[in-house]
C-alpha cells in the first residue's frame, strides 16, 4: 500500500503492473467526489446554505423585540436547522438517487472498500454541513449581539462535528426504509421536522408538555442547540463547557445509525413491486 | 485458460426460477454473446457471474474465483472484472473527465484517462457534465468506467438496449476495439445483429435453459436456407409462374417469398420464366440464412417442446465448449 506520487486523476498513467491504491488516497478521492456531488444539487444547496441565512435576516427584522439570550438560541437553532438539512436531508436523498441509478450497485463491483465508500460520503456530508453552520454563525453574528469567542468556537465546532456525524448515520440508515428518491423528501421531512420543532429549532415552544420536553432531551437536535446556544453564550476565555448529557445522546444516536446502517443498507435499487420479477 | 465458469447454475427468486440449468465456459479473450428474449435468464446469469447474486445451486467462477468472495482477495478479484450494467449507472453531476479520473483511482494499472476519452469517442465533451450527455453518449462513459482499469473480463448487460442505431453502431465500436486487445467479453442481449456483430460465440437462453451454444455462423446455418424474394412485375399474377414457385407468392403484395432448399433449380426456373416471358428482374434479391431466422426457429421450437433433441452440429460446437443440453 504505497502512495503514489502523482496526485491529479487525469495525470495517472500505469506503468508496469502498479500497486493498489492507498487507503488515504481512496478516501481523498472519495471525499472530493461526493463535496462534488453535493455542492452541484442546487436544492441541497438551497437549504443548507441559504435557508438558514434567509429565516434568520427575516427573523432579525423583529429584533428589537428579542432578548439577548434569545438570540442565541434562534442563532443556534437555525444553524442546527442547516446541519439537520445537510447532514441528514441531503445525505440521505443523495445515497438513495444514487442507489436508484445504481451507481451504489456499480461502486460495489469496483474495488473500493465498503468502509471507504460511507467514510467518504459522511466526511464530505460533515464538512458541507459545517460549511453550512459557519455561515449561519457569521450572518447571526452580523445581524444580531452575538459574539464567539475562540473558546466558544471551538467548543461549538466540536458539537457540530458529533451532531453532523450522528445525523448522517441515522440519515444512512433511514435510506432502508426509503424506496425511491421521489418518496425520500416527504419520509425524511416527517422525521426531522417535528424533532426539529420539538427541540425549539425554529424558534422556543413556549407550551410544550413536560413529556414532550422529555422526549425531546434525548432525541438529537437538542443537545445540539442547547450545546450551541450555551456556546453562543459563554463570555470568557477558554472552551465552553458542554453538557456530558448532551454529547453523550448524540454519541448514541451516532452509534444506533452506523449499527443501522451495517444491518440494513441496501446496495440495490429497489424494484416496484409489480415489476418484481426479474429476468 | 478459462475466464468464466458456469456449471449447472440454479437461481430461485421465491417461488420463481429465473435460471433453471445453465451450464457453459468461456475460454480467455474470447466474446461470448448470452442471447435469448426476455425473461430467459440473461442478466440473472450475469448477475451472477458479477458477483450481485448468490446461486440457488450450481456453480460459477470467474478468473479462478467465486465472485462472491469478499476482503482483501475479493476486491483483488473485482479490480479486474469490468462491468456495464442493465441500465446506464453514472452520477449525472460529475463531468466525463471527472468520473473516468475518480475510476482510473481505484485500480492498481489504470488506462490514462485522456486514452479512455479518446476510445469512447467524447473527446470535445470530456468537461460536459454527464447529466447533460445524450443516452448513447452515457452509455459510452458507462462503458469508459469499465474498462478503465483495464479489466480481464468485461461484462456487458443488454449494453445498447435502448440505443438508436447510430449510437448502437459507435458503442459497437468501442467494444470492438477493445476485443482486439484480448479482454474476456460475456455480453448479454436481444439483438441478434449485435451477437452477429461482437462475438465469436453464441449462447441461446430460454427459460432459464440454454438452447444453443455455437459459432454466429454455425447457427446460422442451422437456421436453414437461402430465401429468394422478388416483387412480380405489373401485369405478371401469381398464376403466370412455373407451378412450384406460383406456391411461394403473397398475392396481397404480388411478391415472391421462396426459402431455396435448391438455389440452382429454383433460380433456373425463375430466371427461365423471365426470360420467356420477358418480364423484368429488376429487384430480384438473394438472402443469406439469417442469424434471425435461426434465433427465432430455435426460441420458437423451445417453446412448443422443451424436449428439443439437439442437431449433430449443436451438440459439438467447433470451439469444444460444454454446451447444456439437458432441456
Amino acid at each position: 500500500m504505497a502512495e503514489t506520487s502523482v496526485t491529479t486523476p487525469s495525470a495517472r498513467v500505469a506503468t508496469g503492473p502498479g500497486r493498489t491504491p492507498s487507503a488515504r488516497r481512496l478516501l481523498a478521492d472519495q471525499v472530493r467526489y461526493q463535496i462534488l456531488l453535493l455542492t452541484r444539487n442546487p436544492r441541497a444547496m438551497m437549504f443548507s446554505l441559504v435557508i438558514p441565512v434567509m429565516l434568520l435576516v427575516l427573523s432579525s427584522s423583529r429584533r428589537g423585540h428579542l432578548d439577548p439570550r434569545v438570540e442565541e438560541a434562534l442563532v443556534a437553532g437555525l444553524a442546527t436547522f442547516g446541519l439537520i438539512v445537510t447532514a441528514y436531508v441531503s445525505h440521505a436523498v443523495g445515497l438513495v438517487t444514487s442507489r436508484q441509478e445504481g451507481v451504489l450497485r456499480r461502486w460495489r463491483a469496483t474495488p473500493l472498500p465498503t468502509w471507504c465508500f460511507f467514510a467518504g460520503k459522511i466526511a464530505a456530508t460533515a464538512l458541507i454541513a459545517l460549511g453550512s453552520v459557519a455561515i449561519a454563525v457569521a450572518a447571526g453574528a452580523a445581524l444580531y449581539h452575538v459574539h464567539l469567542s475562540t473558546g466558544a468556537a471551538l467548543s461549538l465546532l466540536l458539537v457540530f462535528i458529533l451532531g453532523a456525524l450522528a445525523w448522517a448515520a441515522v440519515g444512512t440508515a433511514v435510506t432502508a426504509l426509503v424506496s425511491t428518491a421521489q418518496s425520500a423528501g416527504p419520509v425524511l421531512m416527517l422525521t426531522y421536522l417535528p424533532v426539529i420543532l420539538f427541540s425549539g429549532g425554529l424558534g422556543s415552544v413556549s407550551s410544550e408538555p413536560g413529556w414532550l420536553a422529555t422526549i425531546a432531551r434525548y432525541l438529537p437536535a437538542q443537545p445540539i442547540i442547547d450545546s450551541a446556544t450555551r456556546a453562543l453564550q459563554h463570555g470568557g476565555t477558554g472552551l465552553a463547557p458542554l453538557p456530558g448529557h448532551d454529547l453523550a445522546v448524540l454519541a448514541a444516536w451516532a452509534i444506533a445509525g452506523v449499527v443501522g446502517s451495517v444491518c440494513f443498507f441496501r446496495w440495490d435499487p429497489v424494484r416496484p413491486r409489480h415489476a418484481r420479477q426479474p429476468r | 485458460m478459462t475466464a468464466i465458469e458456469v456449471d449447472h447454475l440454479v437461481k430461485r427468486f421465491g417461488g420463481f426460477t429465473a435460471v433453471e440449468d445453465v451450464s457453459f465456459d468461456v475460454p480467455a479473450g474470447q466474446v461470448a454473446a448470452v442471447l435469448g428474449p426476455n425473461g430467459a435468464g440473461k442478466t440473472t446469469t450475469i448477475e451472477v457471474l458479477e458477483g450481485f447474486l448468490a446461486p440457488s445451486g450450481g456453480a460459477v467462477r470467474v478468473l479462478g474465483a467465486d465472485p462472491r468472495r469478499g476482503g482483501r482477495a475479493g476486491r483483488a478479484w473485482r479490480a479486474r472484472i469490468g462491468l456495464v450494467l442493465q441500465s446506464t449507472s453514472l452520477d449525472m453531476q460529475l463531468t466525463v473527465a471527472e468520473a473516468l479520473g475518480l475510476y482510473a483511482g481505484l485500480f492498481p494499472a489504470p488506462m490514462a484517462v485522456a486514452a479512455v476519452i479518446q476510445m469512447i469517442d467524447l473527446g470535445s465533451d470530456a468537461m460536459t457534465r454527464i447529466g447533460a450527455l445524450s443516452g448513447g453518449q452515457r452509455r459510452r462513459v458507462d462503458l469508459g468506467l469499465a474498462i478503465i482499469g483495464r479489466p480481464e473480463v468485461l461484462f456487458l448487460d443488454e449494453p445498447t438496449t435502448g440505443l438508436d442505431p447510430e449510437a448502437r453502431r459507435e458503442l459497437w465500436a468501442v467494444i470492438q476495439s477493445l476485443v482486439a486487445s484480448g479482454t474476456t467479453v460475456l455480453l448479454t442481449t436481444h439483438y441478434i445483429e449485435e451477437a452477429q456483430r461482437l462475438a465469436d460465440r453464441v449462447i441461446v437462453l430460454a427459460d432459464g435453459r440454454v438452447l444453443a451454444d455455437a459459432t454466429p455462423d454455425q447457427l446460422r446455418a442451422r437456421g436453414g436456407v437461402p430465401v429468394i424474394r422478388y416483387r412480380l412485375p405489373p401485369g405478371k399474377r401469381a398464376d403466370d409462374l412455373p407451378a412450384a414457385l406460383a406456391h411461394y407468392v403473397d398475392p396481397a403484395r404480388g411478391e415472391l417469398s421462396l426459402p431455396s432448399a435448391d438455389l440452382t433449380a429454383d433460380l433456373y426456373a425463375l430466371v427461365g420464366w423471365a426470360r420467356q416471358n420477358r418480364a423484368d428482374l429488376t429487384g430480384l434479391e438473394i438472402s443469406p440464412p439469417s442469424l434471425e431466422d435461426a434465433y427465432l426457429s430455435l426460441t420458437a421450437d423451445a417453446s412448443l417442446s422443451p424436449l428439443m433433441t439437439p442437431s449433430p452440429l449443436m451438440t459439438e460446437p467447433a470451439n469444444s465448449q460444454k454446451a447444456s443440453w439437458n432441456g
